[in-house]
């Protein structure tokens, strides 16, 4: 199979577009911001595109690297982005049916659990050889995801716990990057033995995968610290007026 | 020896000072805990520059990385929580301070590098120069460069650091302001540790590992998220309490 041919895990261009059809039957009486549309299509095309295409058909094939970007995709920006895009009557209607019982102390834990859970060697070479696991494996990351950034955009959090928050999640979840950074040794057997692509080894192509990882949530947890560090300046300006 | 001799005068200073309050009857704000805190940030500095630290920083990058940042950013920030409040002024003698306080050289240097940005700007002015490698093997290669390289390090910490600690209540930033300027610290140490990290090539010749390079990046993170970490928990949790309660 060519590293350029398409392949697909219908089960998401499904959930995607169930996703955007509820959306848009929600905002015919609650019309959303022009910025509140483009992220939640951002999200949802980040979804199906980023799981029924090449990027798909080299993950899952060829190089650990692209692999570990499209699971960075799904679990951190793709959730985050499609929760973004909700209006507040939207974010209303799924507090009320449910959405309110998630804890932010549990969501992390689930998002840890999921992040870490997912990579675990025995696992991902598993899902990597049945294949049809694999929507297992992105399923538990973009519900992770979900539930992680759900208690931020929600609005449950306050500037410092939101803070505090995403502090312990960056430094939580960087370890496993920096695990395949430093490793010296393939994890999974599936890469080992995957033809290579690119000319990388297979370890070159894994340390490249946690540099891609690490840099993804650096990126991501940055920019949403300093969203809530420029809050917490805003509200300390307004308790001083 | 220099370190052990500023290191000396400091303890020394920081005696006088808590003696001094004692004997005003405020122990209170010059206790052993205190006491125990400045000799644990001097003890850092002088562990960082004196010895095997300082040995194996010359053939490690990592041990180095670790050497700047525990005098740069531990070290005083550990000296700064101690002074914190009255100390602070009982920490010169008052033959010293009051020449001192009276120059009013000193006091428009003093407020111009306190500016937070102006802090800010020098401490990642700092980082970023003394990172350059040409710079670094110089430091390497002659050791008054390397003094001037670390006094640079002390100095650029004691700055940010009396802002983020605001030892002497002066207020020049909100307990919001403190966490965005810890927060800027963080992200431009960021920057460096991801160029440390990601690099696939030894940017320093006098470091040829790799993975050393990759720690050194690491060591910088991971002390960075102890002390600024530490330092927003202090801050927040108040805050955090406070909306507890409010929700309650």
């Amino acid at each position: 199979m060519s590293p350029t041919d398409f392949s697909f895990e219908p089960a998401y261009i499904v959930v995607a577009v169930a996703a955007s059809v509820a959306y848009v039957w929600s905002a015919g009486s609650d019309r959303p911001s022009r910025w509140r549309i483009a992220a939640f299509a951002t999200g949802a095309f980040l979804l199906a595109a980023g799981l029924n295409s090449p990027l798909e058909t080299i993950a899952a094939k060829r190089l650990l690297l692209v692999h570990l970007l499209q699971n960075a995709l799904v679990a951190d920006i793709a959730p985050a982005l499609l929760l973004l895009g909700l209006t507040p009557a939207m974010k209303g209607w799924l507090a009320r049916n449910g959405a309110q019982r998630i804890r932010a102390r549990w969501a992390i834990l689930a998002w840890l659990a999921a992040w870490y859970g997912t990579h675990l060697a025995g696992f991902y070479d598993w899902a990597l050889d049945t294949g049809w696991a694999l929507n297992i494996e992105h399923g538990l990351l973009i519900v992770g995801g979900l539930l992680f950034w759900w208690p931020l955009v929600s609005g449950r959090l306050g500037a410092p716990a939101a803070l505090a928050y995403l502090g312990a999640a960056f430094v939580a979840s960087s370890f496993l990057g920096l695990a395949f950074i430093f490793s010296s040794h393939p994890f999974y057997s599936f890469y080992e033995h995957a033809p290579r692509l690119w000319g990388f080894s297979a370890i070159r192509d894994q340390n490249l995968g946690g540099i891609a990882m690490n840099g993804e949530q650096t990126l991501v947890f940055l920019a949403a610290i300093g969203y809530y560090v420029s809050r917490l300046l805003r509200e300390e300006s307004v308790q001083g007026r | 020896m220099i370190p052990v001799a500023l290191a000396a005068v400091a303890a020394l200073l920081f005696a006088q000072g808590a003696v001094r309050l004692r004997r005003r009857g405020r122990a209170d704000v010059a206790g052993w805990d205190r006491a125990a805190l400045f000799g644990l940030g001097l003890a850092v500095t002088v562990a960082a520059l004196v010895g095997p630290m300082d040995r194996w920083s010359d053939t490690h990058l990592a041990v180095h990385m670790l050497q700047h940042v525990l005098i740069g950013d531990l070290a005083p920030a550990l000296t700064i929580v101690a002074v914190r409040g009255p100390l602070l002024v009982f920490l010169l003698p008052a033959q010293v301070l009051a020449p001192l306080a009276r120059s009013s050289r000193v006091r428009a240097v003093l407020s111009t590098v306190l500016r937070p940005r102006i802090a800010f700007g020098l401490w990642a002015a700092n980082l970023a120069i003394w990172h350059v490698p040409y710079l670094y093997d110089l430091a390497l290669r002659h050791d008054s460069v390397h003094y001037v390289e670390h006094a640079c390090w002390v100095v650029a910490g004691l700055i940010v650091w009396t802002l983020l600690v605001d030892p002497g209540s002066h207020r020049r930033l909100t307990v919001g302001g403190r966490i965005a300027l810890a927060a800027a610290m963080f992200a431009a140490g960021q920057v460096l540790t991801d160029v440390l990290v990601f690099s696939f090539h030894p940017l320093y010749p006098a470091y040829p590992g790799r993975t050393d390079q990759q720690l050194a990046g690491i060591a910088m993170m991971a002390e960075q998220l102890v002390t600024l970490g530490a330092l927003a928990f202090v801050l927040l949790r108040p805050r955090m309490r406070a909306a507890r309660l409010v929700h309650a």
